[in-house]
């Protein structure tokens, strides 16, 4: 299987809602097992690693996806070698992955049951963007709670109904440039739990009146801290400023062995982020031949008016950013709600023993 | 510190009959000296003797190149010509070291104090441990990495020169041995974390030798053992260190670091050899200066690498401009605080201030099992010749140079070792730091 194969085989995997870029990755790489020819386990590692690059060199924002093929490549090359044959093996690894990516499916769940003891009645949560996870949490919380609120209140059915509708409520941002809270806003309001989309700049603004933050995650690194769509850090702080607790919500595949020292680290950065517009300025400055008139500043010469469009504005902008883990309050996985520190050495342990 | 009228009285007349002790307690030390000055001339011009007949045999035994032993030997003639005017220079010296000492160092007491080069020489010492401690204490051998392959390599010379007596066994009696060595060794100057680490497993290869086997297989193993240490756990280490370091340092960084470690200046090195641009900031700090060194070998290599040299006072003008701090370590303890040359906090906290990210290069044979809270616990204090220039008349002023200070781990963004980066409080969880090398 080529690379642009195996690039294609993940984007179709993708397609499924349900599967994060780390599942997809390790199911795409499962494929590729099935159609290689390696004969030995050396040819199958290369294969594997000269796939995960390709996967990771197409893709934009290549964190989430490389934390699922270092996972699979880890547990093949850990995985006890007493097959009869070596294809006898591969249909084994093979029959593995695609039993992980099952039984990851439910890891969601298992973390919703964690985090679910964390939400109380009558909390204002924070989220941002859209998560499944997160999502998958606030709907378990919703129904849980819905049905102990009528069976506490059942002779009471007027208080029973405020009372099981207002249990919680959740703010999420707009998160943009993509603007994926507004899906997780239609997606909570469609179940019936009180949602007020807030603008990334508000957050600052409503605070006060959160409880706690609820994150998602594309990946939790080393260091403890977490990788998220852009904005992920600022509520941090925000939330730290205002001494808000936050919780982060992670499957155990999400955790990546990289330590990014600043956002700058990151694999998503490139010289393009946060670059100013040379070419735009360039063009405008000859044009204006020397002294600035007073126009100069929202006009071309030729007088059409300067344009920045939203497209202009996400393709100089960030798309994930890093989230220090002092930060972080907790980060409720599979593995169990973990501190930053306890996250760390959980990845230590896993990948430098 | 001025000292109040009635207290300064009593000392005063505490300090006659104390200066009465001392003057009887001189008069002792005074013959043991002679009589050891002596004794040590006679070791001394044995060993010369020994190290030149090594040369000639072609020195097998010593390991070190012949510009070293060619040193050593002339540092030891000079040291037993000077042997008969040890006295008064041994008197002067003392005056000068007793009076902080008489004045106790108040708080700082229990530290590490100095030693003066010709320490006492307690029973059966292999002559390469001699040189050795006398290296240690002169500061001629300095850094923790150096200082553990040093003890390592004269500790092959030591087992292969040993005999096991009749009636013993070479895996019970090795270690009664080599334990007047070490401590011979840490009377010239304490033991480093990283000697105390190889020392254990050392003991460790000892106790596990084969009873069975013949003497000189099992020296062999055992300098083996040595030699695969010293390669996996120091070479390798920070082989694969300068890879992982290498990979943050960007074209175009200002890369800021405090003294000298061998391991930063091996990054540098490397970063340079892999046409990355970038500058360097070399802060520095008396009394040991150290950060010359590194200096002068960024700025011999070619094109030269462009320095900023600068000590610590102007450290927070510098800070802003650095993208990245790396900083060496001495050791590195279970609650991820960092013991390192002292400054190094400093450093490592004005570079949180201003949000610069922090990162140690150690080894992961440097870590310690112990936890530290402060500098002041465990300490060293640098050696008089380094503070020459303190005002000796002024009887009230003590000088105070301690050798190392605790970083404490929210300061410090990674830890480069080995096995990954990883943050400071998580090295307790790796199990090669605990001393297991096998899964």
């Amino acid at each position: 299987m080529d690379d642009f194969q195996i690039y294609k085989s993940y984007q179709r995997l993708l397609k499924n809602e349900d599967l994060s870029t780390p599942l997809a990755a390790i199911l795409a790489l499962t494929e590729m097992m099935e159609q290689s020819n390696a004969g030995t386990m050396f040819e199958l590692l290369t294969e594997l690693k000269g796939a995960a690059e390709a996967l990771s060199r197409q893709s934009l924002n290549p964190i989430g996806l490389k934390a699922g093929c270092e996972l699979f490549i880890e547990f093949i090359t850990l995985f006890p070698h007493d097959a009869a044959s070596f294809s006898e093996l591969k249909t084994e690894l093979i029959r593995q992955g695609q039993r992980y990516a099952e039984q990851a499916l439910a890891y969601r769940a298992k973390i919703a049951e964690l985090a679910f003891d964390f939400i109380k009645d009558d909390s204002v949560i924070l989220t941002h963007s859209y998560s499944r996870v997160v999502l998958q949490t606030l709907l378990l919380a919703h129904k849980r709670k819905r049905i102990s609120g009528e069976i506490s209140g059942s002779n009471s059915t007027c208080e029973c109904f405020s009372s099981h509708v207002l249990c919680f409520s959740v703010f999420v941002t707009e998160a943009r440039p993509r603007g994926m809270g507004i899906k997780t806003a239609e997606m909570l309001t469609a179940a019936g739990i009180p949602c007020t989309v807030v603008l990334d700049s508000a957050v600052a603004y409503a605070i006060d009146k959160v409880d706690f933050v609820l994150m998602g995650s594309e990946a939790v690194v080393e260091s403890g801290g977490l990788v998220n769509a852009v904005g992920s850090n600022q509520i941090a702080i925000i939330a730290k400023a205002a001494n808000k607790p936050f919780y982060a919500l992670a499957e155990s595949y999400k955790f990546h062995r990289m330590f990014p020292l600043s956002q700058y680290d990151l694999p998503s950065h490139n010289p393009g982020v946060l670059s100013f517009p040379q070419t735009m300025s360039a063009r405008a400055r000859p044009a204006s031949s020397g002294l600035p008139s007073k126009a100069s500043s929202v006009l071309f010469d030729n007088g059409s008016p300067i344009r920045i469009t939203q497209e202009d504005i996400a393709r100089n902008n960030p798309d994930v950013d890093y989230t220090r883990p002092d930060l972080i309050s907790l980060v409720f996985s599979d593995v169990g709600s973990l501190t930053p520190e306890g996250v760390s050495q959980y990845l230590v342990g896993m990948f430098a023993g | 510190m001025p000292v109040p009228e009635p207290e300064s009285a009593s000392a005063e007349s505490q300090s006659l009959t104390k200066a009465q002790k001392k003057a009887e307690g001189r008069a002792r030390q005074e013959q043991q000296r002679a009589a050891k000055a002596a004794q040590k001339q006679q070791q001394q011009s044995g060993q010369n003797a020994g190290s030149s007949s090594n040369k000639s045999k072609g020195s097998t035994v010593q390991k070190k190149p012949a510009s070293e032993s060619n040193k050593l030997s002339s540092a030891a003639a000079s040291s037993s010509k000077d042997a008969p005017t040890t006295r008064e220079g041994a008197v002067g010296a003392d005056g000068l070291s007793d009076g902080p000492k008489s004045r106790g160092l108040r708080i700082f007491s229990h530290f590490g104090l100095p030693k003066t080069p010709g320490h006492q020489i307690k029973g059966d010492i292999h002559p390469a441990i001699v040189k050795l401690g006398l290296q240690f204490s002169e500061f001629k051998i300095c850094g923790a990495n150096a200082r553990c392959i040093a003890t390592l390599t004269a500790f092959k010379t030591v087992i292969q020169d040993y005999v096991t007596p009749p009636h013993n066994t070479l895996s019970r009696h090795l270690m009664t041995h080599l334990s007047p060595q070490i401590t011979h060794l840490v009377t010239a100057r304490p033991m480093s974390v990283t000697m105390g680490n190889a020392i254990r497993q050392l003991k460790l290869e000892i106790s596990g030798s084969d009873i069975d086997l013949p003497e000189q297989d099992a020296k062999d193993a055992l300098c083996q053992e040595i030699d695969n240490y010293i390669r996996d756990r120091i070479i390798i280490a920070d082989e694969v260190i300068e890879d992982l370091a290498v990979k943050k340092i960007k074209d175009g960084d200002v890369v800021l670091t405090y003294a000298r470690s061998s391991l930063v200046e091996k990054i540098l090195l490397r970063a340079h050899s892999l046409n990355k641009r970038f500058s360097v900031v070399v802060i520095d700090s008396r009394p040991l200066l150290e950060g010359k060194t590194l200096l002068h070998s960024l700025t011999s290599v070619i094109p030269p690498i462009p320095c900023t040299y600068a000590l610590l006072p102007a450290l927070p003008s510098l800070i802003t401009d650095a993208d990245i701090v790396l900083l060496g370590a001495h050791s590195l303890h279970a609650n991820g605080s960092v013991y390192s040359r002292a400054g190094t906090a400093m450093v490592a906290m004005l570079a949180k201030e201003h949000s610069v990210p922090v990162m140690l290069c150690c080894e992961t044979y440097k870590f310690s099992e112990t936890v530290m809270l402060d500098g002041f616990g465990k300490n060293e204090l640098a050696p008089m010749k380094f503070s020459l220039d303190a005002p000796k008349s002024n009887s009230n002023l003590e000088v105070l140079n301690p050798l190392y200070d605790s970083t404490p781990a929210s300061c410090i963004t990674a830890v480069v070792t080995e096995v990954g980066l990883i943050p400071p409080t998580s090295i307790s969880s790796i199990p090669l730091a605990l001393g297991r090398t096998t899964l």
